[in-house]
Parts: structure tokens; C-alpha cells; sequence
């Protein structure tokens, strides 16, 4: 039985899906661009913090806007969901394209966050270590990637993709790709990272076959207040392969 | 009786395909460049304009191009150089550039190269408007996302610089233009014939019924073919057009011999290389993000798409619309096709693949000596 509460928001005119879990400092989390290995995970958070956990519009259970163009429309839409939820100050951790999102929150409302972490962010262009062009790797291929031992992501994945599963996973690409087709990275981005003021926490695992550990140190050398914790053994999905990096992420937050 | 009337289409593939292309998963978008030879290619296009030019003496009414990338399956990645350069060697036919797909180009671009082929060519000039296949926006830096919205803005920019004295202005999402006032203007007026080319998205079927244009479904089976034709008449009159037959061509593959056997003989393994090597393409290809709604993708991935690989020449000539044999077969299969789609336009393809010069050209003889004239005969679509 999850401890997650689902509520149904309009914001915008858009349905978003929140799902919220404990009592306390506000914890929120934003998910990558594939919502299919779920955010359970998060629970093991809620007896220190109330666990926000927001699907995207274009990702998971939250419709669709394609009047959504940049990634900056998605720090704007999460001004108003805040708003909504009351949320003024907040622990913020973000994964993959939900790091690079949490990063240009924290670069533009950083008085807002009171500790951020960033698990294996997307959206830097390290050109020594370049991001695997995820747009371009097909579907199947791109799953066991996800992770360093594909057992670990097996029980979200059905055993046969149907028709259902597919065209999720079809939406959700659309969503990342009217985003990132034409620039996958913003060359502009870097120079404002020095905004992120707030103790940082970037997390990797020295396994990610998306976006490459060695892009750890760079993020570092931008934000002023961060430490890098790199995870033996994990892949792309750090708490997959090691579960024991979200205990790791609450102390952090702690 | 409208009259029939009979296209010769050409994909102008590159043939020389190295041993182990079976190696490669796909011959587009990433199939290496390295294969391509320019000494083979500049024979190719020699043998091809050939082909096109004998259209135009055997009476066919009109030669058909169109555009396509990184594949060998096509060498006109410009069509419009190619529309360009046949203009003053074909006399009377219709030249149709069906087509460029709009979004890799600037509308008032691609309006103007349209508008000086109508008037190089005295009026001859014919368009079609694919939004580009999958593969295409591999291949070129357009978000295939957005593309149905950008296709739909740069048709509205190409009909207004047609049709509107100017200058203009256009104000939208992906152009703005202060002075849409394109020198020259086309020769045809209010501009000439033009189409949609697609495979079936009701999306695409709409822009065309909205805007009373024609269409002409691309690898789809027989069945969908006809739904979709009335799909067609069916949005058309709810914008309060009317869909004429000529504004729908029927795509075929055509190949007559003096017998069946014969035809049989000398074609299939081509129809066979056509389908398993020129067209072999992947599901990612084929939809990019973005590309298709989901209930598309949905429809298309639970029913195995069956032009782009894997070949079985009875199932594949009943599904489309394929007719191989004596003159008189091929003569009552396409006539029985124009009754059942409405049309009286017949698009066929004659040349296919790795087909030598030989046989097109003898494709296209016996077809426009015995097949045409039965056809004819016969009358057309009522």
C-alpha cells in the first residue's frame, strides 16, 4: 500500500498529477524524461518531510501542453503550481531532465530552496563527455541503459511491451523531444549556474551509460556550494542499482 | 466522362548497394554515404532522365518526382533540381514535384522555385505537399514535434503568395514575413494543381479537405486507400469543397510483359529488392517523437508495418495496389481500381529498384501501346 496521496490539480488549464506522502519541510521531487521506474522510492523520505512529487504536463499521469516549448515554461509552471500547493520554501531534488529543470529553478528562485540535489542531471554540454543523444537511441536499446544491472529495473517494465506501454513511452519522448530535438543543450545555461547558491548535492553513479559521471566535477566547478557523491556500481538510475542512495540523499537533506 | 490520365512516377533509387548492405538494420538515415559512387550515380541519372524524356514521347501525361534523404531508395534529396532540368527536355508532359516537403524549406522559397518551374514550363508544373516522411526528419534539423503545425503555416504562406497580390504580411508561430511578395508568380492561375501526399494520418487529410486540395495516400493498403478517399470527399464537403477524381492519384507498381510468366519473371525479385532493401527502414525511423499522435503510433506499431521489409509477392500485390502481367490484366486491374477509389488518375510507378534500363523502358512501351490505350477505351471514372 503506497503512503503516496494522489490529488488532481488544474494549473493553467493543464491536469497535474501530485502525488504527496508525510508531514514536515516540503520535499519536492522532479522526475526524469521516462516516468516507468515510478517514485516509491520517494516514501522512505516521508517520515522526515511532506514528499511532493509532481508528474510533468507531458509525462505521466499530468496531460499534455504543447504550448510547453522550453524548459524555462516548466519553471514557470511550477511557480503556479507551488502557488497552488502552498509550497513556498522547499528541499528540491531533481532527476536527470528533472535536474537540469530543478537547476534553472534554483538558478531563478534560489531563495526559495533550502538544499538541492541533482541526481544524474541532464542539459550540461560537456563535449569531452558528451550526453549520450537519447533522442536518437531506439526504445528498446535504451532501457537496459537505464541502469547498471537490468534485473534491478525488470518489476516496472511489463513483459511484453504492449500497445499501452509503447505509446506512454512515445508520449513521454514527444514531450522530451519538443524540448530538446533541435538544441538538446543550452551553451547559456552554464554561465548562470553560479545563481545556485544553496548547499547542493549531485549525485552519480560512476556506471550511467546516458550521461557520464565525468560530467560530475563540471557541475561542481559551476555551483558554488556543491559536493559530488558518485555511487559505485550504479547506473543511470542511481537508486535503482543502489537503493541505500536515497538514505544517503535524507541525510543530506537533514 | 472525365478522361484518364496516366503518370510515370520515379524514385531514381541508387542501385549500387555493397554486398554486405544486409548488414545495415536500415538503407536510410544512417546507412553510410561511403557507398555512394558519383561515377555510378551520374550513369543512374543519365539512364533515368532517359526514361522520364521516353515517358513524354510514349504519350504519358506526366512525369512524377519527389524528395527524399540519406537513403538509396532516392536521388532527388532537391527534387526541384531535377523538375528544373527535365523542364526543356520534356516537351508536353506535366511535370509534378510531389514533392518537397515544405517545412526543410523557407515557404516563399519553395513558392518561388514552384512559381519560376509554372512559368519555365508554360503551365506544366504540378505540386504535391508531403509533411516528409519519418526519415526525413532524421535527417534534417526540424522538429519533427512540431511539424504538423509548421507544415500547416507554411502551405497557408505558400497559397497566399499565390493568390494574394503583393505584398502581404504573415504573422504566425514559426514566420513572420513583413513583404511576402514573390517575383515571378506562377504561370497557372490562381496557382497550379497541388495535393497532399501522406500515409493516412487524419491530420494530414484534414489540412487538405480543409483547403480543398487534393490527395494521394502513399503505402497504404488498398482498403485504407478507399477509406481514405472518402475520408477525403467526406471532411471536403464539410469545408464545402468538392473533391474532383483527378485530385486523387492512385499510386501503383506496374510492370506488363507479353505473358504473365514473363512479367513475373522480370519483376518480382525487383518488387522483392524494393521492399526488403531500398524501403527497409525501423519503427524509430518511421516515427519520430512527436511525429504521430499516440493513437497513431498505438495503431501503427500493434499492426507490424508491412512496406518496410519482409516480402511475399501474392500477399503484398493484393493488400496494394501492384499489377503485374499481360497488358489486358493490367489494363482490368486498374480499371477496376479507378471505379472502386474514384479516381481517374493513375500515378504508376514503372521503374523499381535495381530494375535495368531494359525493362523500364519496355515496361513503359508496352504499357503506353497496350494498356493506356484499353484504358481509354474503356472510359474513366463516371
Amino acid at each position: 500500500m503506497s503512503k503516496f496521496v494522489r490529488e488532481e490539480l488544474t494549473i493553467n488549464g493543464v491536469k497535474t498529477v501530485v502525488h504527496t506522502a508525510g508531514k514536515g519541510e516540503p520535499l519536492v521531487l522532479f522526475h526524469g524524461a521516462g516516468t516507468v521506474d515510478g517514485f516509491e522510492f520517494a516514501a522512505a523520505w516521508a517520515d522526515k518531510f511532506r514528499v511532493i512529487v509532481p508528474y510533468h504536463p507531458g509525462f505521466g499521469e499530468s496531460g499534455d501542453d504543447p504550448t510547453i516549448t522550453d524548459i524555462h515554461d516548466y519553471v514557470l509552471h511550477y511557480l503556479d503550481l507551488f502557488d497552488a500547493l502552498k509550497v513556498d520554501t522547499m528541499n528540491l531534488v531533481g532527476f536527470s531532465m528533472g535536474g537540469y529543470l530543478a537547476a534553472k529553478f534554483a538558478i531563478e528562485h534560489g531563495h526559495r530552496i533550502k538544499n538541492l540535489v541533482l541526481v544524474a542531471p541532464y542539459g550540461l554540454n560537456v563535449p569531452e563527455h558528451p550526453t549520450a543523444d537519447i533522442i536518437a537511441i531506439p526504445g528498446e536499446e535504451i532501457v537496459p541503459m537505464l541502469v547498471s544491472n537490468f534485473e534491478t529495473l525488470k518489476p516496472s517494465l511489463p513483459e511484453k511491451p504492449d500497445a499501452d506501454f509503447i505509446g506512454a513511452r512515445y508520449r513521454e519522448a514527444t514531450s522530451f523531444a519538443r524540448l530538446f530535438w533541435e538544441h538538446p543543450t543550452d551553451p547559456k545555461f552554464p554561465r548562470y549556474l553560479h545563481r545556485v547558491t544553496m548547499p547542493t548535492l549531485i549525485v552519480w553513479g560512476d556506471e550511467d551509460k546516458l550521461i557520464p559521471v565525468q560530467q560530475a566535477p563540471v557541475w561542481r566547478k559551476f555551483i558554488p556550494n556543491a559536493e559530488v557523491m558518485v555511487v559505485k556500481g550504479a547506473g543511470h538510475i542511481v537508486h535503482r542499482d543502489k537503493p541505500e542512495t536515497v538514505e544517503a540523499i535524507a541525510r543530506f537533506l537533514a | 466522362m472525365a478522361g484518364l490520365r496516366f503518370n510515370v512516377m520515379h524514385f531514381m533509387p541508387y542501385v549500387h548497394l555493397p554486398e554486405n548492405h544486409k548488414d545495415y538494420k536500415t538503407t536510410w538515415v544512417n546507412f553510410p554515404n561511403k557507398f555512394y559512387d558519383a561515377e555510378k550515380g551520374h550513369e543512374l541519372y543519365q539512364q533515368y532522365f532517359e526514361q522520364l524524356i521516353l515517358a513524354d514521347r510514349l504519350g504519358f501525361d506526366a512525369v512524377v518526382l519527389n524528395e527524399h534523404h540519406n537513403t538509396v531508395y532516392s536521388m532527388m534529396a532537391t527534387p526541384n533540381v531535377v523538375a528544373a532540368s527535365l523542364i526543356p527536355q520534356i516537351q508536353r508532359a506535366r511535370i509534378c514535384v510531389w514533392g518537397v516537403p515544405p517545412n526543410f524549406m523557407m515557404p516563399n522559397r519553395l513558392a518561388e522555385e514552384y512559381a519560376i518551374m509554372d512559368v519555365m514550363s508554360k503551365g506544366r508544373l504540378e505540386i504535391a505537399f508531403p509533411l516528409g516522411t519519418g526519415m526525413e526528419y532524421w535527417s534534417n534539423p526540424v522538429n519533427p514535434v512540431t511539424a504538423r503545425e509548421k507544415f500547416r503555416e507554411s502551405l497557408k504562406i505558400m497559397l497566399q503568395a499565390w493568390t494574394a497580390d503583393g505584398p502581404t504580411k504573415h504573422s504566425g508561430q514559426f514566420y513572420t514575413y513583413r513583404f511576402l511578395n514573390p517575383w515571378p508568380r506562377p504561370y497557372q492561375k490562381p496557382h497550379p494543381p497541388c495535393y497532399i501526399v501522406g500515409s493516412g494520418s487524419p491530420e494530414t487529410i484534414d489540412i487538405a479537405a480543409e483547403l480543398g486540395l487534393g490527395y494521394s495516400s502513399v503505402f497504404v493498403p488498398q482498403k485504407t486507400a478507399q477509406d481514405l478517399n472518402q475520408r477525403l470527399r467526406d471532411r471536403a464537403a464539410h469545408y464545402g469543397h468538392t473533391i474532383r477524381p483527378e485530385q486523387l492519384p492512385l499510386l501503383n507498381f506496374v510492370y506488363v510483359a507479353e505473358t504473365e510468366e514473363e512479367a513475373e519473371r522480370e519483376y518480382i525479385t525487383h518488387l522483392q529488392r524494393f521492399f526488403e532493401d531500398y524501403a527497409r527502414s525501423s519503427p524509430q525511423w518511421l516515427a519520430p517523437p512527436g511525429y504521430l499522435s499516440v493513437e497513431q503510433l498505438k495503431i501503427r506499431s500493434a499492426g507490424a508495418d508491412k512496406m518496410h521489409g519482409g516480402f511475399d509477392f501474392k500477399a503484398i500485390s493484393n493488400s496494394f495496389f501492384i499489377a503485374v502481367g499481360t497488358p489486358e490484366k493490367v489494363a482490368n486491374l486498374i480499371g477496376e481500381w479507378t471505379q472502386r477509389m474514384g479516381t481517374n488518375h493513375i500515378n504508376s510507378v514503372m521503374h523499381v529498384a535495381d530494375m535495368p534500363h531494359w525493362k523500364a523502358v519496355k515496361n513503359m512501351t508496352l504499357f503506353a501501346e497496350q494498356v493506356i490505350p484499353r484504358l481509354r477505351a474503356s472510359g474513366g471514372v463516371q
